[in-house]
């Protein structure tokens, strides 16, 4: 009896963490492409070389990304690729309008 | 303002997600500081490799790469003289914190889960990004180990960081645009013909 309620009181105290853990996890690396490879290997590159505060964020960008659902995700990468064709006028123009945008916001950071 | 903030900052403002008063008080400060003009211009190449061409499979032309990474690597390495005794005690404590979290997430997953039903890496892609990969000196800095070549030929075996969460790199360009891609369409209507904002800088 006893070591059942230990058994419960640790599993109570480790709920958020396995949780967490359960989330569906990324594909392993033998599933991607080759071109997926690719691009990966290219952005941890980029991603060793950018601060350590900046990689941090990113980690828990990651995870935000993560636990939206598939047709936001998707929405966000329609987006981009919308973002990535602007020519560089385009970008400036979208930079702007974001800072404006943005400063009408109320503060997040 | 100190160098060792406005270097903070930088990063926000080359993206343009800092506040507008921030950035008018790092543009102050790095105006007068040669130090961080050369912080600036290097932290806004490395950027511009990532959003610019992550996604597109184009090449870093060989000049820019190489230079590009020569100043950061002088510059970090210029930073790293300074705070060898602080980077060390960082790079001690948050490991320990970062192991303790993936002990805790190993622990649940094995109570929690069937012993015949195993995933490949337990500690995957959360245990990463929580606390991404801090064990080592990082950035650019290490003059043990230089900074990668962005054009280095793919590893027969990726390094744990990438395996651990290979979706994280894949998506890197998301998610450093992350906010703006979320707000993008609030963002595209949003009217500037009022002359309120600032110069792009």
């Amino acid at each position: 009896m006893k070591r059942l309620g230990i058994v419960l009181l640790l599993a109570a105290a480790l709920g958020g963490a396995a949780a967490l853990a359960q989330q569906p996890a990324g594909r392993p690396w033998q599933e991607l492409s080759p071109e997926e490879q690719r691009r990966a290997w290219e952005n941890y590159q980029r991603y060793q070389q950018l601060p350590e505060h900046k990689q941090r964020s990113l980690g828990e960008r990651y995870q935000r990304f993560r636990a939206l659902p598939p047709q936001e995700r998707e929405r966000l990468r329609q987006n981009y690729e919308t973002y990535r064709g602007f020519d560089p006028g385009q970008r400036q123009e979208f930079g702007q309008k974001y800072r404006r945008w943005k400063s009408g916001q109320p503060a997040s950071r | 303002m100190r160098c060792r903030r406005a270097q903070r900052w930088m990063v926000a403002a080359v993206d343009g997600e800092l506040a507008p008063r921030r950035r008018r008080t790092l543009e102050g400060h790095v105006a007068g500081c040669p130090e961080c003009r050369r912080e600036v211009a290097a932290t806004e190449a490395v950027l511009a490799g990532v959003t610019g061409l992550a996604r597109s499979g184009c090449e870093v032309p060989s000049h820019l790469e190489q230079a590009t990474l020569r100043r950061v690597r002088l510059l970090a390495a210029a930073e790293e003289e300074g705070s060898v005794a602080r980077r060390w005690w960082a790079g001690f404590r948050i490991p320990a914190l970062a192991f303790a979290t993936a002990a805790v997430a190993i622990v649940a997953v094995e109570l929690t889960r069937g012993a015949g039903d195993r995933r490949a890496a337990p500690s995957g892609p959360r245990a990463v990004a929580q606390a991404p990969a801090r064990d080592k000196p990082r950035v650019v800095a290490s003059r043990e180990r230089p900074a990668p070549k962005v054009a280095e030929s793919l590893p027969a075996e990726p390094p744990p960081e990438l395996a651990a969460a290979p979706d994280l790199f894949i998506e890197l360009p998301i998610l450093r645009n992350m906010e703006k891609l979320e707000h993008f369409e609030a963002i595209d209507t949003t009217t500037l013909d009022d002359g309120g904002e600032q110069s792009n800088g």
